[in-house]
């Protein structure tokens, strides 16, 4: 039990004391030990989008960014799933572009070809996808399927080529060209 | 315990705050620096990690920094966390506006670029009428301007411009021209519009910050205390006097409260942490324009395009690649009819490849395409004036506090109709140079990013020779209060289009020296 008043050395153990009383300041050396990734262990649950929409995602993510040669695709590196919980971990106005977009996407999937946007063979996809294709900069346009296949795009693309599984795959390449994106990190400020 | 008076407070220590402390310090002053941050090691605080090593894959944090577009994951943490430091706008009224508060401020990462302003800038009304002359003109700066570019070892080509003032340069080896950026040098010549290359800082190592060039000698004077993680609530005055006597600041970490005594207060926390101080303290605002005439820069306007035969990997040594600068080339002459005021510079690189969103494709065709351009495009931007406009301007919002329980900024800032025209005019331009240098245009934008974007705001306590239609004298020094100095960005009267940390830190140089002689004389 702590008692008022009494000093913090006091509660300190003995063996510590008896380091200090000898000098001996460093600390005791750990051996480092080797971690891995969550992502070399396991695979992200997806629960933020309803199947309907979820499978959109991964169909957008198989036509956007497909497997290349030996570089993973949007579905080989789990970009479907890392949005999943990156938009359901976003503010209210991302999650409704992208539920909204995604529903877009089924409706007018539906309205051609009676079946949701997974069911749709490329040819089918590309003529719900290619009138929604944007040029832009700084900023997607308005217009809120737009802005949503745009971002998605971008997204999607990001999230393959920042994985693990691209980076290995681009680590394994003879040309090391597709190593995935690296960049100076700036520590949390203390 | 009685606090020790300094001579000078000096609130913020980035350009500005770290060119007060080299300059006073030499003249014997004892200054305390406060900060609103921690002193970092950029040795030792960053790290190269690869993008799937970060909780977001690089994706970034769900709603943090919404505004700061250039930020991603890797430099989340170098930036105020909005979340922390929040602010408000107009509804449908966005405004980027990008902080960071390590020790050094925002020069740790400031893209160098160096140009001085001209008497196009100083005496902009008595050019062509709108808002006000500076109080001062260009003769009177350059003494100045010569010194910071040895300080900052300004690297540029003398041109000879009146309206891109030449600077005391220091001489490098400029590379050959390309075929490309030589036949748009042309193209431009045939228009009457100079092409000249980027000016930029050197400094040491590629880093051309206070705390590499202005606070260690400052520091080892002996006369410099830097207090890190310290907000400024409030700078205090004398009842009795009516001069600044010291500040109030809230530890960061304990939120613990203290007060400072001190002879001057040098005011330089970056413009609008300036201004906001100054309107949460009440003081040094009888003329009313505080908070006013906020500008920054145009950027925005995105145009590219592609050499035909350098695409699909044809690209030969000395075809293209290289950089060009384009200086303000409107509205030079009196009597010029364009559909807006003021002008604009254009920033040009060659040799690149096309951005993905460049192109209405996807998939295996999307790459193609990157494939096919890489190495064949020339780009560029633009940077430009903002007109000075009493409406726009930011106001203290009560009703939102920050994390130390300080009220925020409400910013109000809109583009009008002359940065609208002005941008179309930059697209426009960009595109007749490039075709007449055998360019295709692959994508062409006139619009403009978001207010705040540049990071250069600018204005808010403009000075002024009228104590009634300004905040600060010709000296950055407050009219209502003598002993106080305002020596960043809130000080311009307008922005120009030149990168202003140039004009910034000579301005706190003037502004300190003068100070200086004014405490020698008993004035202060």
């Amino acid at each position: 039990m702590k008692s008022a008043g009494v000093a913090p050395a006091l509660l300190l153990p003995a063996e510590v004391l008896a380091q200090r009383a000898t000098g001996a300041r460093s600390a005791p050396a750990i051996p480092k030990l080797e971690v891995t990734s969550p992502d070399a262990a396991g695979e992200t649950v997806h629960r933020f989008f309803n199947e309907a929409r979820f499978t959109a995602l991964r169909r957008l993510g198989e036509l956007f960014q497909p497997k290349v040669g030996n570089a993973p695709g949007a579905t080989e590196a789990g970009a479907p799933e890392f949005l999943d919980f990156l938009i359901g971990a976003s503010p209210a106005d991302r999650k409704k572009l992208y539920n909204n977009g995604l529903d877009a996407l089924n409706a007018a999937a539906q309205k051609k070809y009676r079946k949701n946007f997974a069911a749709t063979t490329a040819e089918e996809a590309d003529a719900v996808i290619r009138p929604l294709l944007a040029t832009w900069d700084y900023e997607p346009p308005a217009d809120p399927v737009i802005r949503f296949v745009s971002e998605a795009h971008q997204d999607l693309r990001n999230a393959t080529v920042n994985s693990r599984e691209y980076a290995e795959a681009g680590a394994a390449s003879a040309s090391r060209r597709r190593a995935g994106n690296t960049g100076l990190y700036f520590n949390p400020i203390p | 315990m009685a606090a020790k008076e300094y001579d000078v407070l000096i609130i913020g220590s980035g350009h500005s705050g770290g060119m007060a402390a080299n300059v006073l310090t030499k003249k014997n002053l004892s200054c305390l620096m406060l900060n609103a941050g921690p002193v970092v090691d950029l040795e030792k605080d960053r790290s190269v990690k690869a993008a799937h090593e970060l909780p977001f894959r690089g994706l970034g944090e769900p709603g943090r920094n919404p505004h700061i577009v250039i930020g991603n994951e890797f430099n989340a943490n170098q930036w105020v966390d909005e979340r922390e430091v929040p602010y408000t706008t107009e509804t449908n009224a966005r405004y980027d506006w990008v902080r960071v508060r390590l020790v050094g401020g925002r020069s740790l990462f400031w893209a160098r670029q160096c140009f001085r302003l001209s008497d196009y800038e100083f005496k902009a009304k008595d050019h062509d009428g709108f808002g006000d002359n500076w109080p001062i003109d260009l003769a009177e700066l350059t003494p100045y301007y010569d010194r910071v570019d040895s300080i900052f070892k300004v690297v540029g080509r003398k041109e000879n411009l009146p309206q891109f003032p030449d600077g005391k340069f220091i001489d490098i080896q400029e590379g050959p021209e390309s075929k490309a950026t030589k036949d748009i040098t042309s193209a431009a010549k045939d228009r009457g519009i100079a092409v000249s290359r980027m000016r930029f800082a050197q400094g040491e190592g590629g880093l051309a910050s206070s705390v590499n060039l202005l606070l260690p000698e400052a520091a080892a004077s002996g006369f410099l205390d830097i207090v890190p993680n310290a907000i400024v609530r409030e700078i205090t005055v004398d009842k009795n006097t009516g001069k600044a006597n010291g500040a109030h600041f809230v530890d960061r970490h304990s939120k613990r409260e203290v007060h400072v005594k001190a002879r001057a207060v040098v005011l330089a926390a970056g413009t609008l942490e300036s201004t906001r101080l100054l309107l949460n303290s009440g003081i040094a605002n009888s003329s009313g324009v505080m908070g006013h005439y906020l500008i920054d820069q145009l950027y925005g306007c995105k145009v590219v395009a592609s050499l035909p035969e350098a695409r699909n990997g044809k690209v030969k040594p000395g075809m293209i690649g290289g950089g060009m600068f384009i200086p303000r080339f409107r509205n030079l002459k009196k009597g010029e009819k364009n559909n807006f005021l003021r002008g604009y510079s254009l920033p040009l690189g060659s040799g690149g490849g096309a951005d993905p969103r460049m192109f209405r494709e996807y998939g295996p065709e999307l790459q193609k395409k990157l494939d096919e351009y890489r190495g064949s495009c020339v780009q560029g931007g633009l940077y430009g004036e903002v007109l000075p406009r009493f409406e726009n301007h930011v106001r203290i919002n009560k009703e939102v506090k920050d994390a130390w329980g300080i009220p925020v900024l409400h910013i109000h800032a809109k583009y009008g109709e002359n940065e609208l025209n002005m941008a179309k005019d930059a697209a426009n331009t960009q595109e007749e140079l490039y075709k007449a240098a055998g360019f295709e245009i692959l994508y062409k934008s006139d619009k403009l990013f978001a207010p705040g974007y540049s990071i250069h705001e600018l204005g808010t306590c403009r000075m002024g020779d009228n104590p009634k239609t300004s905040v600060l004298n010709k000296y950055n020094q407050s009219h209502d209060i003598k002993n106080l100095f305002v020596v960043d960005g809130a000080a311009f009267v307008t922005g120009g289009w030149q990168n202003p940390t140039l004009t910034i830190s000579a301005l706190s140089m003037r502004a300190s020296e003068y100070l200086a002689e004014q405490m020698r004389m008993k004035n202060i």
